[in-house]
């Protein structure tokens, strides 16, 4: 690993210029750091500078009239003890309770999970069932999307050279929503498969989202249009399982085989609808 | 809390030790390795010139090799750096030494290898795709051939009630230490000398030797604290290297490896196939027929031990009528097969317990039952007509079973209780040596072994020497000594610290007491007290201070010396049974039956360990913590190979997840309390009648979770480890309508 300096703005304007100093490619944001420190060993050349969010006055969220908004340095371990938020965003306090191990979740923020653009990340399949929006800041001002359209790729986003994550907002309660996963060890492994649903109250509609699965996290609109109202029947469910278990994204890697994938994707999207609607999670 | 505290616990809890990845020096120069890129090839270049030419590098290879052993051949099998041939990928091929650990790396990148690449096999099933037959022994893909009969087994076959047949498959595992193999070489007033973290210091300095070609009284080693070493390090794997660049650099070295490496070219278990058939008759056994590939990797012909080892375990310690046993050490292009704790034996227990259930219900009859109606029986023999010492499976067995019974009436829908058995050897024929020093302040044990994590030298060899003597464990101190001073031992491994090193400890504690005895003119038995606060020696009624006993050159610093050895002798086994190979004989029986109680998900296949309970004969128990702690571990441990540690190796030798993110060992998350008890009653042959526990708690882990598997889904595995994918298939091809669960698209 080549030395690298590590500053740490203590102001957005001042992050904001950080970044735009020296050639592409040489700064680095870290945020709590748990992902990016694995790519810096082998990264070559790799960043010359670490700038460090952790100073800005990012680290809170707030209930407010819309909804629940979230700064980007954010533990996730406080937004977890936070008891509103399994209340109003079950989806999302089951994810970031599946997160790594405790300690970890110390140090991982929201925002950060987001901006790495893994894959196998278990929150960002929940904040796509639960239409979170991502604020983006640069030098030209703030920005707003969907986190659908932030996410492109594995470790790919919307995000322009300067530009920040600065919150992440979540519209309003959706008590009705659930996030299930599946891994080959249940503590601090990678999700095989992780599958979010929430139910939106004010259209109607469900949401449902798919992780684990290249190169990105997916909503499945073909699962979700199964489901009818806030109660689906047994067979609406079966039918978005079903739909669900032919996603195009589930293939096969070293986690988990294409076979295994859909057989899991079925069986998590049934449990997580019941799960969601409060009945047992297996059918009679 | 009555138990003894461990007297390392508040310096490792403060960092205060030092393992080998914490060994430094002044004026230390850092290594790093040049591993061979391609599993299999023929050497064309290992150019260093560009190495070399970076300020403060030095670069070593095969070509070097003459000149800084002055001429010494080396062993030709096992040369340092291979001339023309690389056999596994990750091989070391060069190694370079620079003044900080990130220029070692950038020169390591530097040095050029040119390998023209050739097929390279590393599917043990690809080498013999039929199954092979006696003539395979002389095939240069087995390393060794194994082969024992006892009766006429075909014919019991052919009038068998009941014959099943069924193939197993188990994955490879890595020990994972948290210490990964380090160490710091110098070359000291001519002589090799290594500080390293390993299991057996003694047995360094004889590889590094061999290795090398140079005396063995020239190379000193000296062991450091050990984190962890699980088999990973009872023999030399850096310091070879280490000791070379020392030699070029002129100064000391420090040798690591990153946990990347630790992976790709530690010495890890490998896979194993085994093929199995059983004949019952009126319910007894009347033929078994076993067969075993054990891959071996790169392994040398004539060096596996684990074959002839390994192989009596897959005839489970039951009872036998007739059989025959055939084992191929199979080579492939991996690394070579290194031993982790039990080698082998949670593998085989897993098939024969599996095995065993399977033909006790294919004739209708109770798996346990069926068990205990085949166990060995103490004084009885073993198939291979080794006699049965003290031996408390049978005990072991029926409190499992009261256990499961127990736990069969309280299951939840879902849930599975299993029971499996391990039995295993302790006190092996491996040799040492102890020497007691002592004077009015404490006891010490001069020692070349360093604790590696058991408790087994620290506690189990302080409370050998405190209970033979009376002076309390506190006031017994270890000392460590390098391999120039300390007495010599074999090594901490084959669960044989305590059982066959702790021998040679109470005969040096008796030779002291003896000639204190001797001075005191007393025919009373003598014993070691403490009297204000002093050593003090006790005969009869009597209490007389140390001192004036002891000569003034004893007196002065010396102290009293006493001085112990034990070399067990190899029991055994009847050798008209065996016919081609060695097979080993077991000595000082252990075994253990736990009981496992399980929560499968049949729709995912993940399975979640819920209780677990552990019944061990260990003869007798000198320190109960330390003996909890170490079935505690061996569960936790024996855990991960049952459900989810596995090394993925491509079909021609390159290891797919040479890291702890995908080769997945249990967290605490997955490791439910341990109920843990000890039979008493089963004196054993080491001090005081105890039996080593280093390995044992393992071996019955993958059989037990596999049966409670069973018991839940009605279907037994037939590979390891239990993944849920593995899990889901199963329990899917047992039942095509795949479960409960209407929306899965089965």
């Amino acid at each position: 690993m080549t030395p690298v300096e590590l500053v740490a703005p203590a102001t957005e304007t001042e992050a904001l210029e950080e970044l735009a100093r020296g050639p592409a490619g040489s700064r680095a944001i870290v945020a709590g750091g748990t992902d990016l420190l694995f790519d810096l060993q082998g990264a070559r050349p790799g960043p010359t500078h670490l700038v460090s969010l952790r100073r800005l006055p990012w680290r809170t969220h707030a209930w407010e009239a819309g909804g629940l908004r979230v700064g980007a340095t954010e533990p996730l371990r406080t937004l977890e003890a936070d008891p509103r938020l399994g209340q109003e965003l079950p989806a999302l306090a089951q994810a970031i309770a599946a997160v790594g191990s405790p300690a970890l979740r110390r140090q991982a923020t929201l925002g950060g999970n987001l901006g790495r653009s893994a894959p196998a990340s278990d929150l960002a399949p929940a904040l796509l069932a639960l239409d979170a929006e991502v604020e983006l800041v640069g030098r030209a001002g703030a920005r707003r999307m969907s986190v659908d359209r932030f996410l492109r790729s594995s470790r790919s986003t919307a995000l322009l050279a300067g530009e920040l994550v600065r919150s992440v907002r979540l519209p309003e309660a959706r008590p009705r929503s659930a996030y299930l996963w599946q891994r080959v060890r249940p503590a601090n492994d990678i999700s095989q498969i992780g599958l979010a649903v929430a139910f939106a109250p004010s259209p109607g509609l469900w949401r449902v989202a798919l992780g684990g699965v290249p190169p990105r996290p997916v909503l499945a609109p073909d699962a979700a249009r199964e489901l009818a109202g806030d109660r689906p029947a047994a067979r609406e469910i079966a039918s978005a399982a079903e739909r669900l278990a032919a996603h195009p994204a589930l293939v096969s890697d070293r986690r988990a085989t294409e076979e295994h994938r859909r057989r899991l994707a079925a069986v998590l999207c049934t449990r997580a609808i019941r799960t969601a609607v409060g009945e047992p999670r297996d059918p009679p | 809390m009555s138990a003894a505290r461990r007297p390392d616990a508040d310096a490792k809890v403060r960092g205060a030790v030092e393992f080998g990845t914490d060994l430094s020096a002044d004026g230390m120069w850092w290594g790093a390795l040049v591993l061979a890129p391609v599993p299999h090839g023929t050497i064309r270049a290992v150019d260093l010139s560009a190495a070399r030419a970076i300020p403060s590098v030095v670069a070593v290879g095969a070509a070097d090799l003459p000149r800084l052993l002055g001429g010494a051949a080396g062993d030709p099998d096992r040369p340092a750096f291979p001339g023309q041939e690389v056999v596994y990928r990750s091989q070391p091929v060069a190694a370079v030494a620079a003044e900080s650990l990130s220029l070692a790396r950038e020169a390591a990148r530097a040095v050029r290898v040119e390998v023209e690449e050739r097929s390279a096999v590393a599917d043990l099933e690809a080498v013999f795709p039929e199954w092979p037959g006696p003539e395979a022994a002389r095939s240069p893909h087995v390393a060794a051939h194994v082969l024992a009969r006892h009766g006429d087994v075909d014919r019991e076959l052919g009038g068998a009630e009941t014959v099943v047949a069924e193939t197993y498959r188990t994955a490879g595992v890595h020990q994972v230490a948290l210490e990964p193999h380090a160490c710091l070489a110098e070359i000291r007033d001519g002589r090799w000398t290594v500080r390293t973290s390993t299991q057996s210091p003694f047995g360094v300095r004889e590889d590094v030797a061999s290795i090398l070609g140079i005396a063995e009284g020239s190379v000193d080693v000296e062991g450091t604290w050990v984190g962890g070493g699980f088999g990973g390090k009872g023999a030399s794997l850096l310091e070879p290297y280490a000791l070379l660049l020392a030699k070029e650099a002129g100064r000391p070295v420090r040798l690591a490896l990153t946990y990347r490496e630790e992976f790709l070219l530690g010495r890890s278990t490998l896979p194993l196939v085994a093929r199995l058939e059983t004949g019952v008759r009126g319910g007894r056994i009347v033929a078994r027929r076993v067969r075993l590939l054990l891959d071996v990797g790169t392994s040398l012909p004539g060096r596996d031990f684990a074959t002839g080892y390994s192989i009596g375990f897959l005839l489970g310690p039951y009872r036998t009528e007739t059989f025959e046993v055939e084992g191929f050490a199979v080579r492939t292009n991996k690394p070579p097969f290194g031993p982790h704790r039990a080698p082998i034996a949670p593998q085989a227990a897993f098939v024969a317990e599996s095995h065993l259930s399977a033909v006790a219900r294919a004739i209708g009859a109770d798996p346990d039952e069926f068990r205990a109606t085949h166990l060995w029986s103490e004084g009885g023999t073993t198939n291979l007509g080794q006699r049965v010492g003290p031996f408390g499976l049978a005990a072991a067995l029926a409190s499992a079973r009261a256990r499961a019974a127990d736990w069969r009436k309280h299951k939840p829908p879902g849930h599975g209780v299993g029971v499996g058995l391990g039995f295993w050897s302790t006190n092996t024929g491996a040799g040492g040596e102890a020497r007691l020093t002592l004077n009015e302040r404490e006891l010490v044990i001069e020692q070349g072994e360093r604790e590696i994590g058991s408790g087994s030298v620290l506690v189990g060899l302080a409370a050998v020497a405190s209970r033979r003597t009376g002076v309390p464990a506190e006031r017994v101190r270890v000392d460590y000594r390098g391999t120039t001073e300390a007495p010599f031992d074999s090594g901490v491994y084959g669960s044989r610290t305590v059982g066959a090193l702790g021998r040679a400890v109470d005969e040096a504690a008796v030779g002291l007491l003896a000639e204190l005895g001797r001075r005191l003119g007393t025919p009373a038995p003598v014993t070691l007290t403490l009297q204000d606060g002093a050593i003090a020696v006790r005969f009869g009624q009597e209490v007389r201070p140390l001192p004036p006993l002891l000569t003034p050159e004893e007196r002065s610093g010396a102290g009293l010396v006493g001085a112990g050895r034990h070399y067990g002798q190899a029991a055994e086994i009847d050798a008209s049974r065996v016919v081609d190979g060695t097979f080993y004989p077991y000595q000082d029986f252990t075994g253990a039956a736990h009981v496992a109680e399980v929560d499968v998900d049949t729709l995912t296949g993940a399975v979640r360990v819920v209780r677990y309970a552990a019944f061990h004969d260990a003869g007798v128990v000198l320190d109960p913590a330390a003996a909890r702690a170490q079935v505690e571990g061996g569960v936790a441990m024996g855990l991960g190979t049952a459900l989810t540690e596995e090394a993925l190796w491509s079909d021609d030798g390159r290891l797919l997840n040479a890291g702890l993110l995908d080769y997945r060992i249990p967290t605490l998350g997955e490791v439910p309390p341990v109920e843990v008890t000890f039979l008493e009653g089963y004196a054993g042959a080491g001090p005081f009648g105890a039996k080593g526990l280093g390995e044992p708690p393992i071996i019955p882990v993958p059989a037990t979770v596999a049966a409670a598997l069973a018991d839940a889904v009605g279907v037994h595995p037939t590979e390891l480890p239990l993944s849920p994918e593995r899990v889901a298939r199963i329990v899917k091809a047992a039942r095509p309508s795949g479960g409960t669960d209407a929306a899965h698209p089965g």
